[in-house]
């Protein structure tokens, strides 16, 4: 397939990224930076090591998964939405000679470059802030979840914008589906503290995988084989989907 | 850019000229093109031909149907049944040949408030594939056209309707489209802009197949050949606006104005037979005749009257549409 369409339409949210990255960043970092301040340093004597390190290096990577991959959620659900519904440049692009495919490709990929983005600028934040100091093989080992976890919740958003009509619905999704999704799976506190047989559920989810994935390579040093395989495979899965329902929504 | 698509253009429309006859200069067909939504039938089995070159309008209430039919053209849609040609190429099968050969002014803006007036039309050259060097002369050369150069580096949501439609139209035609669908182009535009755009239309006219919907009968009369009246998803009449004004049936309405004693000669002609109709305001009377041979005997009934005026009143393409598709409102 030919991608110059897609790259044209990347380029352009690319664009208008760039224009707005300042406020964006200050937006996008202050959050977790909030999050990290109140448990990682006001709570940490109260709670103690969990898992043998302290509080604030046990929630720190989980911070920086949790921005990267609610960016991307948000760009791409919002940005779907808006050029769907409100703008209708999905339907200008469309009598132009690209494909359906290279549209959705499009968002998807603009929806993970702001993860991407997003997640590293409040990595270096955390990163000046704190004493943690990780190896380099540590964290390129962590890209290895945060790509796929991006691209993950990237199609997850542009899923999201594709079937929702009203803006209303796409904040009910995001606080009944994805917000729950990503603070059961382990961004306070250690899987253990839940009872076997929930954990052993818990483990399936992707959001587990892209996790409890990232905190063991950038904390332990350890890298999960099967939690990263799941996750690729979550990403690849979601990938098809919103393709498809892109697709016939746009044949409708 | 074009040349290139060509050859296969013509190997693929001449297999389509031996399942369909068709003129090698027909720009679009529509045959027997069915659209439903739920029970709704917004095109009930429409049949349509646009010669190649020409500027064809197509008229209709709102909700006949016109904006469903431009976007099965456009490839934004199907039909649920039937079947439609642009440039010989299938709707159904060669969606991206169209589109390559295809300039579409939607009949809602549909333009990037987050890129400037420069960038919206950047982004398309891009999406059709031309090169930097190429699109950025075209581009240059369409905002001097449509008076938009001064403001090429601003955001189209601090543009006038009126300009954000220029910018619409110029970014449909970035690539030199071969045939130009324009969905209400001059609606909400003052006089002067409508004159703009209807200029440009006009002059590009020839090269390239226009084919547009209006609700301004003035506009469709001033720029198109041929005019096509549509109501219910059905095409009810075409042709050009001389013949459309034809098929009014009815005699001839004169105005005749007189100096004075208006009333005493208009009660004469009332007792007429051949008058169908009389309306008489200040010193100027209308009658309807029922034949224009009528004509004649109404002059000598107006022997020592003081005349001002015989005249005949040209028919409008409005009086023609009105009674073609009735008087009553669409909800
Ligand atoms: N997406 C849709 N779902 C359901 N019905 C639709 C849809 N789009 C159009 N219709 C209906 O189809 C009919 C034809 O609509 P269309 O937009 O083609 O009319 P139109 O001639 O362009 O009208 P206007 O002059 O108001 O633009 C209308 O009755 C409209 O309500
Ligand atoms: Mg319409």
């Amino acid at each position: 397939m030919n991608l110059r369409g897609a790259i044209a339409i990347w380029r352009r949210d690319m664009l208008v990224l760039r224009r707005s990255i300042f406020s964006e960043l200050v937006a996008v970092v202050a959050y977790p930076l909030t999050i990290y301040l109140a448990f990682g340093i006001g709570m940490q004597g109260y709670i103690g090591p969990v898992d043998g390190v302290s509080y604030g290096l046990f929630i720190a990577p989980g911070l920086i998964t949790m921005t990267a991959v609610n960016a991307a959620y948000n760009e791409s659900v919002w940005s779907l939405w808006f050029h769907r519904k409100v703008q209708f440049t999905i339907e200008s692009y469309r009598v132009t000679p690209i494909s359906v495919s290279e549209i959705v490709i499009a968002k998807i990929l603009s929806g993970f470059s702001h993860g991407l983005v997003k997640g590293l600028a409040v990595a270096l934040v955390i990163f000046a802030i704190t004493p943690f100091r990780f190896p380099l093989t540590s964290l390129v080992a962590y890209l290895a979840f945060l790509i796929p976890g991006s691209a993950l919740f990237s199609c997850a958003g542009v899923i999201s914008g594709t079937l929702m009509d009203k803006p209303e619905t796409i904040g009910r999704v995001e606080a009944v589906l994805i917000m729950p999704l990503i603070f059961m799976s382990g961004l306070f506190f250690p899987l253990s503290s839940y009872p076997p047989a929930v954990a052993s559920l818990v483990r399936l989810l992707p959001t587990t995988a892209l996790f409890e994935g990232a905190r063991q390579t950038l904390v332990n040093g350890s890298f999960s084989i099967p939690f990263s395989a799941s996750l690729y495979l979550f990403a690849a899965a979601a990938f098809a989907a919103a393709l498809l329902i892109f697709r016939s929504k746009l044949a409708e | 850019m074009h040349r290139d698509i060509f050859p296969a253009y013509h190997a693929r429309s001449c297999h389509y000229n031996l399942l369909f006859p068709m003129k090698a200069d027909t720009a679009i067909i529509a045959r027997a093109v069915t659209k439903r939504y739920g029970s709704l039938t917004a095109l009930d089995s429409f049949d349509l031909e646009v010669e190649r070159g020409t500027i064809f309008a197509l008229l209709g209430p709102n909700g006949a149907g016109k904006t469903t039919l431009i976007r099965i053209l456009t490839t934004l849609m199907r039909p649920t049944s039937g079947e439609a040609f642009v440039s010989g190429l299938n709707t159904a099968r060669q969606g991206r040949e169209i589109r390559r050969q295809i300039g579409v002014v939607p009949q809602e803006n549909s333009l990037d408030r987050y890129l400037t007036a420069r960038e919206n039309l950047e982004l398309h050259a891009r999406l059709h594939t031309m090169e930097p060097k190429k699109y950025r002369r075209r581009i240059d050369e369409l905002l001097e056209l449509f008076g938009l150069a001064g403001r090429q580096h601003d955001f189209p949501d601090t543009f006038s309707g009126g300009m954000q439609r220029r910018l619409v139209v110029a970014r449909a035609l970035i690539h030199e489209p071969m045939v130009l669908f324009l969905d209400e182009p001059t609606t909400g535009l003052d006089p002067q802009s409508r004159r703009a755009v209807w200029d440009y239309i006009r002059s590009i006219a020839g090269r390239m197949t226009i084919f547009l919907t209006t609700h301004y009968l003035e506009e469709a009369e001033q720029l198109c050949e041929r005019i096509a009246i549509m109501d219910h998803g059905r095409l009810i009449t075409i042709g050009s606006s001389a013949e459309l004004k034809a098929q009014l049936t009815g005699g001839a309405t004169y105005e005749i104005e007189f100096a004075d004693r208006a009333e005493l000669f208009a009660e004469a002609l009332r007792r007429m037979s051949c008058v169908g109709g009389l309306e008489i305001a200040d010193r100027v009377v209308t009658v309807k005749l029922e034949r224009w041979e009528c004509l004649a005997e109404v002059v000598s009934a107006l022997n020592g009257a003081e005349l001002r005026r015989i005249s005949l009143r040209e028919r409008t393409l409005e009086e023609v549409f009105i009674s073609l598709t009735g008087k009553g409102v669409r909800e």
